[in-house]
């Protein structure tokens, strides 16, 4: 772990953002999470956690602030990347998992622009250590929750993204389902040097799978990153 | 892999809170009045949903009635007039459905997708009122639109007018577009059907996921990326069902195609009945016509049970709208004006222009006695339409049987058949019922019953239910959808019958789709035309019947009263369902 702590990963700097109209949801958030580590994010309901999840992938446009990913500002009070030029992979709560495409479909989303045999080895590679091979060819409507949320993390991290984002991932699964799937997860993305941020509600997941943790409070104040 | 600081706090929620308890001296006497209660209704509940069923199937075999008819005619000779339709008139009539049906379908499809998609994710200057002024040419009956665009195109019209005035062109010296034309009829039925597809595609794009174009932005996708990779195939099953209604509409129409002189079959039933004086070529034509329904609602139900497959997320945050000022905002708002102007402004501009000019002859009381005559046809429709629908989705819910599911599907079927087919029902029928009832009589020697069927009031009303009380059953079925089983296994458990759970738990809850329903239905029997020429009785004319005459003897001018008349009923209607749509999303 030691090793990938010195990787550079995703730096959040004094952003701030507040929807059209609305009461700041966020004022000078900072957060570091180096290549290879989890940063846990916590927080209760209208603290800005899944907000702030939006901005790194730039979904959302920071009032104020910076977002580095890997050294190189992906948003600053001048530019800022839309989302599919940042690098960034986006797993929902909800999983979002595309309901007119297949399984493999799904996963190879973010591939459509390999020749089909080299995206068939990725997707296949992938299907396999989320114990989805079984379903290659199932359409997402013939699945369980818990097989959703695999296809939508495999889907995310096919291609390879230098961030990932985990928006309370295992918060529909069960105890055993979520330590499974948080045993399949992890570990990639430590081999990656992937820099991840895991929103949570639960302490207990924070605790188990994150290196680093940042609290946000819901009245917006000025936060520094904890870790 | 433990955290390096930061921990969370301990966290000691209380699990679990006290219920609360009744006093125990009440207990017993509530178990005991409510198990006796509970006794009596439980016999209640089955006879109560024994009657349901009953009903459903009832009315079931009387809508489907006349397509039985229909259907049975195959059996009978025509006496030639068959095999001379197919000799002469069939290829033609069969050509221009299926380039009619095909161009419709194309035409309406870029009218209301684009629109929708305008109006479900951006905010633009016009925006708020384009909405609800898209769903307008609804309330345009096709062949009104047909009269009033073909007036304002034709030679003496006011455009071939100014432009030869301006140019100082005579007659075929210049090449102008025929409203009465192939092409013709295709613009105008699309201008007025393309709202189904909009309505669809609106509903389709406003109840996306964010998430689900999030995770395509997030996954490298461009906006226009999301739109056709995702927004659109998320669509697709709502906008084909509704591209189905609009072909079934388009092979309905009666009107419109022949005002604009194009030979459809439904014309040829029509003609066949009229022409040849054929009952039986009529309705075997009519029976090609119900192959293609048959096929239209199959394809249409297969598209709506994949629609339900396509939301797998069941709590999400709807997608936001983004606004577009300066010129592309323009350009988005005129994007939006055209199909409206099309459908509606256009045609109703030119009635209000021919109403001011050339009012009708016999004075707005006379329209205003057609209009007596339509708005009764239609109250009574309407009615009997919820009551029908309410009793059919009801049975469905409360049996959960395949003949109640069957009996369900059938009473929808009417609304894929033309006027003209289920008017030939009705007066197939009626003259069979009236043969068996003379021969009943003569058989007991009892004196000749007098005739009761056959272009009355009562046949009227039949067509329309066989027609329509499909739509009524449709929305009231989908509301019904959204209401839990858990509800009524609770009103059940709690001692209602069967009887009593329609009238008061669903009924409430289903108040304004059966309003809705019964709206539509008013609507549509206030525009119909080709049952209500063929069924009236004598001397009952209605405001659709009025247009058509004067229409059909050139005297548009004077037809614009009672057109505007029709229109007038059916535009608040349809900014109700607009609305509904809005606050639906």
């Amino acid at each position: 772990m030691s090793d990938h702590s010195i990787q550079p990963g995703l730096v959040v700097r004094d952003v701030s953002f507040a929807y059209p109209g609305g009461l700041p949801v966020l004022n000078r958030v900072s957060l570091r999470v180096a290549g290879g580590e989890v940063g846990a994010v916590m927080g209760g309901s209208g603290s800005g956690k899944t907000t702030l999840l939006r901005l790194i992938a730039g979904l959302e446009r920071p009032a104020s602030g910076r977002i580095e990913i890997d050294d190189l500002p992906v948003c600053t009070d001048r530019i800022c990347l839309k989302p599919d030029h940042r690098g960034v992979g986006l797993v929902f709560q909800e999983h979002a998992v595309f309901p007119h495409l297949s399984v493999s479909q799904n996963v190879g989303f973010a591939l459509r622009k390999r020749s089909s045999s080299d995206r068939l080895v990725s997707v296949r590679r992938l299907l396999s250590r989320f114990q989805l091979s079984d379903f290659e060819d199932s359409m997402p409507h013939q699945l369980s929750g818990g097989q959703l949320q695999r296809v939508a993390i495999a889907r995310a991290l096919a291609s390879n993204p230098r961030v990932m984002l985990l928006d309370e991932p295992f918060s529909s699964l069960d105890e055993d389902l979520r330590e499974s799937l948080a045993n399949m997860l992890f570990p990639i993305l430590r081999e990656r040097g992937t820099a991840t941020v895991l929103v949570t509600h639960d302490g207990d997941d924070a605790r188990r799978f994150a290196n680093s943790l940042t609290r946000l409070d819901s009245r917006a104040e000025p936060r520094g990153a904890d870790s | 892999m433990s955290p390096r600081d930061g921990d969370p706090p301990e966290h000691h929620t209380q699990v679990g809170r006290p219920e609360a308890q009744l006093p125990a001296t009440q207990q017993p006497s509530v178990e005991i009045a409510a198990g006796g209660r509970n006794q009596l209704r439980s016999k209640q509940a089955k006879t109560g949903g024994w009657l349901w069923f009953a009903g459903c199937l009832v009315c079931a075999v009387v809508i489907a009635s006349p397509l039985a008819v229909v259907i049975a005619s195959l059996l009978h000779d025509s006496g030639g007039a068959w095999q001379h339709l197919v000799e002469t008139r069939l290829s033609s009539y069969a050509l221009n459905t299926a380039i009619l049906v095909t161009g419709v379908c194309a035409l309406s499809l870029a009218l209301g997708v684009v629109p929708a998609w305008f109006v479900a994710r951006f905010d633009f200057p016009g925006r708020p009122v384009l909405a609800w002024a898209l769903v307008l040419p609804l309330a345009v009956p096709s062949y009104v639109a047909a009269y009033a665009v073909t007036d304002l195109l034709q030679f003496s019209g006011p455009i071939q007018t100014s432009l030869r005035s301006l140019t100082g062109w005579t007659a075929g010296e210049y090449w102008f577009p025929s409203a009465r034309s192939l092409g013709g009829a295709i613009v105008i039925l699309a201008s007025t059907l393309y709202p189904y597809v909009y309505i669809a595609s609106r509903i389709a794009f406003g109840g996306q996921c964010a998430a689900m174009s999030e995770a395509g932005r997030t996954l490298g996708l461009s906006s226009n990326g999301v739109l056709i990779r995702i927004a659109l195939p998320l669509a697709r099953p709502a906008i084909a069902a509704a591209t189905m209604l609009v072909a079934m509409e388009t092979i309905a129409d009666f009107g419109a195609v022949e005002y604009c002189a194009v030979d459809t079959l439904t014309t040829g039933v029509y003609r066949a009945w009229f022409g040849l004086d054929s009952q039986v070529a009529a309705a075997q034509l009519s029976t090609l016509i119900v192959a293609i329904a048959v096929c239209l609602v199959a394809v249409e139900a297969v598209l709506r049970r994949r629609q339900r497959h396509y939301n797998t997320t069941s709590r999400c945050a709807r997608d936001y709208r983004s606004t577009i000022a300066g010129w592309r905002g323009v350009a988005l708002c005129a994007v939006c004006v055209l199909p409206v102007s099309l459908g509606f402004v256009i045609p109703v501009s030119r009635l209000v222009y021919l109403t001011r000019e050339m009012p009708d002859p016999e004075g707005l009381g006379l329209v205003l006695r057609y209009g007596q005559n339509s708005l009764l046809l239609a109250v009574a429709s309407g009615s009997i339409a919820a009551g029908v629908a309410l009793v059919v989705v009801c049975a469905h819910r409360i049996r959960r049987q395949r003949a109640s599911y069957i009996a369900k599907l059938v009473c929808r079927f009417g609304y894929a058949l033309p006027g003209p087919v289920i008017a030939i029902g009705v007066l197939m029928l009626a003259a069979s019922i009236d043969r068996w009832t003379h021969s009943a009589w003569r058989s007991v020697d009892g004196p000749l019953p007098t005739h009761q069927l056959g272009r009355t009031l009562t046949d009227l009303l039949f067509a329309y239910q066989s027609r329509f009380s499909g739509i009524a059953i449709g929305i009231i079925d989908g509301s019904m959808r959204s209401i839990g089983r858990s509800l009524d296994d609770s009103a059940r458990s709690l001692g209602l019958s069967a009887t009593g759970v329609v009238l008061r738990i669903h009924a409430p809850l289903v108040r304004r789709a059966l309003l809705g329903g019964a709206l539509l239905v008013f609507v549509d029997v206030v525009k119909e035309l080709p049952a209500t020429l063929m069924l009236r009785p004598f001397n009952f004319d209605t405001l659709a019947v009025r247009v058509y005459q004067l229409a059909s003897e050139e005297r548009l001018g004077e037809a614009a009263t009672a057109a505007l008349a029709i229109i007038a009923v059916g535009i608040l209607p349809m900014v109700l369902v607009s609305r509904e749509i809005d606050r639906g999303r």
